[in-house]
């Protein structure tokens, strides 16, 4: 996947325009706290939060499954609560969960056998307390109709090829659990740290449409651009 | 009492759907096998209105082969797609269980 | 001729020349049920649609987006609605809304719209305050 911007796409946002978007979400947070819908602790406790959270945290679940077996059955058998072995609690920041994330998460391990791929058809259901907010390509209606149909051209326009003997195995997250793929431990890795490995588990690893090497610790989608 | 176990065939309905609904429509009519169970939780069709009274159903995790749900798969045969559906949108496969 | 980006730059302007449809939609007279079905199916269902292949960018999140991330999530733990009154409220934006609008816009004018239907902003109070609020910002720029 060629790691340079793509010159001919669309302009995103016209330079120097304020958005009317930007408009209006300040117009309905200001209504909607002047009519006592939600206080301003509220919004700013969730903005914490929302900040705080990345891939790193599933770059860190992964390479702890990697260095331990006890972990990894733990991880396999409840998502949710090994998640707080790392400090992730799927409760927060509401003390019920996230109203888009819930609390149902699983972690799907790749073998030699199996590879996963996760899509949400439907809108774009994402497990943002371990991967933060998800790449925009993966919200869009061109890969939600693909992957489902043809995940080996979409893995192929990712740069990712499959043998014929590898299972693509693909889930379409439709309701309230969240996923995530534990990619396989890849070679050259022999005794390295917890910090080294998850250095290599980038979030397309955890999304399926990658798989990590101990040289690349970046996700190589390129990035549209505004003029 | 879970209507389903895992192992068991089932096939989605093809039930008429109109303003909101979480069940694919290339899963429709479609026969997979219960992979997993779920909790039961406020079917969207419910949860999409606000009802808090609506209704509340185990779900499923299906798995089906690629092959079984498009008419020209381009991938391999041995390729598969989960996803999970609620016991209401769920009949025992012909032929029945495995 | 022509190099391979060249090419496929060539080829993407041709592809968006679609000739206009000789039955454009404008309130028919009559359907068949065939079409009615069309009709009726709900937005977001799109899983295996054709569709070409596009190139999978990312994109740096604006500020707004992230706070219209935060409002929403935030609208529905205080209750106003749930995640997925929101969904259904992105489909019934309708699809010219839905494909028109960028992701994060669907998801600020589904709140606004839901809202104002749940009757707790009046849509001329909204309208009158994203008035003033665009002239703060320009005032201020």
């Amino acid at each position: 996947m060629s790691t340079t911007h793509d010159h001919d796409h669309a302009p995103i946002e016209a330079a120097g325009e304020i958005s009317e978007f930007d408009v209006l979400e300040t117009a309905i947070r200001g209504l909607a706290i002047e009519k006592g819908l939600f206080s301003p602790e509220d919004h700013r406790r969730f903005m914490e939060w929302a900040q705080r959270i990345g891939p790193h945290g599933g770059s860190r679940l992964v390479a702890r499954a990697w260095l331990d077996p006890g972990f990894k059955q733990r991880l396999l058998a409840d998502g949710t609560e090994t998640s707080k072995e790392i400090g992730i609690d799927w409760l927060d920041p509401t003390g019920t969960g996230t109203p888009s994330d819930f609390t149902y998460f699983y972690v799907l391990e790749n073998t030699p056998k199996v590879h996963n791929l996760i899509v949400c058809t439907l809108c774009s259901c994402y497990p943002r307390p371990v991967l933060g907010q998800a790449p925009e390509w993966y919200k869009t209606p061109h890969y939600r109709r693909r992957a489902v149909r043809w995940p080996r051209e979409v893995l192929a326009e990712f740069g990712l090829h499959l043998a014929a003997d590898v299972e693509v195995r693909v889930h379409d997250s439709n309701q309230k659990s969240r996923f995530m793929v534990m990619p396989m431990r890849p070679e050259g890795t022999e005794g390295w740290t917890e910090d080294q490995l998850a250095a290599i588990v980038t979030r397309d690893t955890m999304i399926g449409v990658a798989l990590p090497r101990a040289d690349w610790t970046a996700d190589r989608s390129p990035v549209a651009t505004s003029r | 009492m879970r209507r389903f176990a895992i192992g068991d065939r089932v096939t989605v309905r093809d039930a008429t759907t109109l303003f909101h609904h979480r069940t694919q429509s290339y899963t429709r009519g479609r026969t997979g096998v219960v992979v997993d169970h779920r909790p039961e939780w406020l079917i969207p069709e419910d949860e999409a209105w606000q009802r808090e009274d609506g209704r509340v159903e185990p779900f499923y995790v299906v798995r089906f082969n690629q092959i079984d749900l498009w008419p020209d798969y381009t991938g391999l045969e041995l390729d598969t797609l989960e996803s999970e559906f609620a016991e209401g949108w769920l009949v025992p496969a012909e032929g029945g269980r495995r | 001729m022509h190099s391979p980006s060249g090419l496929d730059t060539l080829q993407r302007r041709v592809l968006g020349l679609a000739p206009q449809p000789a039955d454009r939609l404008d309130s028919p007279y009559w359907i068949s049920n065939e079409s009615y079905q069309a009709l009726r199916h709900v937005l977001h269902d799109v899983g295996g649609q054709p569709d070409a292949s596009v190139p999978y960018l990312d994109k740096d999140e604006a500020d707004w987006e992230l706070r219209t991330y935060v409002l929403c999530e935030v609208l529905a733990w205080r209750g106003v609605w749930n995640s997925e009154v929101r969904r259904r409220a992105e489909n019934d934006l309708g699809a010219t809304l839905y494909f028109g609008l960028p992701y994060y816009g669907r998801w600020i004018t589904a709140a606004a719209k839901t809202l104002v239907d749940k009757g707790l902003i009046s849509v001329s109070e909204l309208a009158a305050r994203i008035d003033a609020v665009r002239a703060r910002r320009e005032a201020g720029s």
